[in-house]
């Protein structure tokens, strides 16, 4: 086990390079994901109160997964050229990667690396043993977060149990009972927002331009049809009224000329029609081809494959596209 | 521990979705078809009428004895005309004229001048478009040349016919052409 950071160090350094430090969701082995989830969490906001960092939000940090889809395991970005990559196109200082590992029924092992993206190398390396319940992991990914901002770890955190953080877990764990909904796929999430409204799952997806494309048409044809719709109206109005008068009609000179303007208003209403439903064809196979096109292009979510609540997979041997239930 | 639970096809399982867009575009966008039926019997074109043409309007009159009744001498497409001799037949037993009134095909800016001759079952109608500033004659159409109003006097069925006397001019003297004659009803009971 190795905490050599020291806070002057890193004071140096940040003063050089910045201190702006994405916190990776830390991988998980043989542990749930939320409680990795939440130990990350945890560790996030321990180092963000140290203020030795700027630490990132968890959404942006997370936002890799869209502008950069991976693997599973790309939380596990344990070389100093994925990390350093990852820091990249996060923008920021520094990048912290690590694992959680179960050893035994009560043991668990915390690894960490400081990775300093704007010197490409790897500054420190963590590990800390842990024996007992989730509140000891909790006290020792604390301690990392002092370690890894170069503070020295408080007497508090040393002995005893945080009893505070006890009850946030037993309040998540209750969220998770009650309020917690199922996870949805990202394709069908964008699937479903693209059927409300066409190119919303695009644009959820950051295939902004498609997405603006397929909104504009259908707006446009939206328009159109609008437009179609108040002529035929109008058309439909003059139809009724003229051919009201001329059914109730008896003088000859007024009958006469209804009937040229019942033919025309008649003609238009089924000009209007017939437009309009030109318009509903186009519409409706542009609105098919968005939504398909935006389960298309929506990333996968690799975390659903086989393991989480439902799933999309190809089936060779039926040759059919199949979604599948799975319940822990 | 996960145990797959089932497994749905995809397209099966969205189909009612799909399905509920689909009508919900089509009720949106699609409208009722104009259906109609021109066959309204007072319309000229349903008289069976080769136009420029005289007939009566209404065409049928049913009545009771002693009931007053009006049936109006319509011009179907007419030329320009500036005086008609009207020579209408009818049965001078089953009723009798009591006025006639000039219609609107020689009304202007002045009212038109107006001579009646009655003489057992033959009216004779002269009518004559007053100029003005304007005009010395009429434009023409599909109007009503005059109003006779009679009153029954016996129960029956008569005819109402224009007679070969019949004659339209314009503002030259010259005849207006007439292809076409109508015929009329009374029927009283």
């Amino acid at each position: 086990m190795s905490f050599c950071l020291a806070t002057e160090s890193t004071k140096t350094v940040s003063l050089k390079t910045g201190n702006h430090l994405a916190v990776l969701r830390f991988e998980g082995w043989a542990i749930s994901d939320p409680l990795t989830e939440f130990l990350t969490e945890e560790f996030r906001k321990t180092v963000r109160d140290l203020k030795i960092f700027h630490v990132q939000d968890r959404g942006i940090t997370n936002e890799i997964n869209i502008f950069y889809p991976r693997k599973k395991d790309y939380w596990a970005c344990w070389s100093e050229e994925c990390a350093i990559d990852l820091g990249r196109r996060l923008d920021v200082n520094y990048v912290i990667a690590g694992n959680i590992q179960k050893k035994g029924d009560d043991e668990f092992l915390i690894k960490g690396r400081l990775f300093s993206v704007d010197m490409e190398t790897t500054l420190n390396e963590f590990a800390m043993n842990s024996s007992g319940i989730t509140d000891s992991l909790l006290l020792e990914m604390k301690k990392m977060a002092y370690n890894v901002s170069g503070l020295p770890v408080p007497d508090t955190l040393s002995v005893g149990t945080d009893t505070s953080q006890v009850a946030i877990t037993e309040d998540i764990k209750r969220k998770r009972e009650w309020i917690k909904l199922p996870p949805i796929p990202s394709k069908i999430k964008a699937l479903m927002m693209s059927t409300a409204l066409p190119g919303s799952g695009q644009i959820w997806a950051q295939k902004k331009y498609p997405g603006y494309g397929f909104m504009g048409t259908e707006a446009t044809l939206g328009l159109a049809a609008l437009i179609a719709y108040t002529q035929y109206n109008k058309a439909w109005g003059g139809f009724e009224k003229n051919y009201n008068a001329y059914q109730d009609g008896t003088d000859p000179h007024t009958l006469i000329g209804l009937r040229p303007k019942v033919v025309q208003y008649a003609a238009d209403t089924r000009r209007y029609n017939a437009f309009m439903n030109n318009i509903r064809s186009v519409g409706a196979s542009i609105w098919i081809i968005n939504m398909v096109h935006a389960y298309l292009v929506a990333p996968n979510d690799d975390f659903f494959d086989g393991e989480y609540f439902f799933d999309l997979e190809y089936k060779p041997d039926v040759n059919q596209v199949q979604l599948n239930f799975n319940f822990p | 521990m996960l145990t797959r639970f089932s497994s749905i096809l995809i397209f099966h399982k969205f189909k009612p979705i799909f399905r509920v867009i689909g009508l919900t575009t089509f009720l949106l966008v699609s409208c009722e078809e104009a259906k109609y039926e021109l066959d309204n019997p007072f319309d000229p074109e349903n008289m069976d009428l080769d136009p420029p043409a005289l007939f009566f309007h209404p065409p049928e009159i049913n009545a009771t004895v002693g009931a007053p009744i009006s049936v109006e001498l319509y011009g179907l497409k007419l030329d320009s005309s500036a005086a008609a001799h009207l020579d209408v037949r009818y049965d001078w037993g089953s009723v009798t004229v009591d006025s006639v009134v000039p219609g609107l095909f020689f009304t202007g800016e002045n009212n038109p001048m107006e001579v009646t001759v009655d003489e057992q079952g033959v009216l004779d109608i002269f009518i004559y478009y007053l100029p003005d500033m304007e005009s010395d004659q009429n434009e023409g159409g599909t109007w009503s040349l005059a109003t006779v109003y009679f009153s029954t006097l016996s129960t029956g069925e008569s005819e109402l016919l224009y007679g070969p006397n019949t004659r339209l001019r314009d503002a030259n003297n010259d005849s207006v052409k007439i292809k076409d004659f109508g015929t009329g009803y009374i029927n009283v009971e």
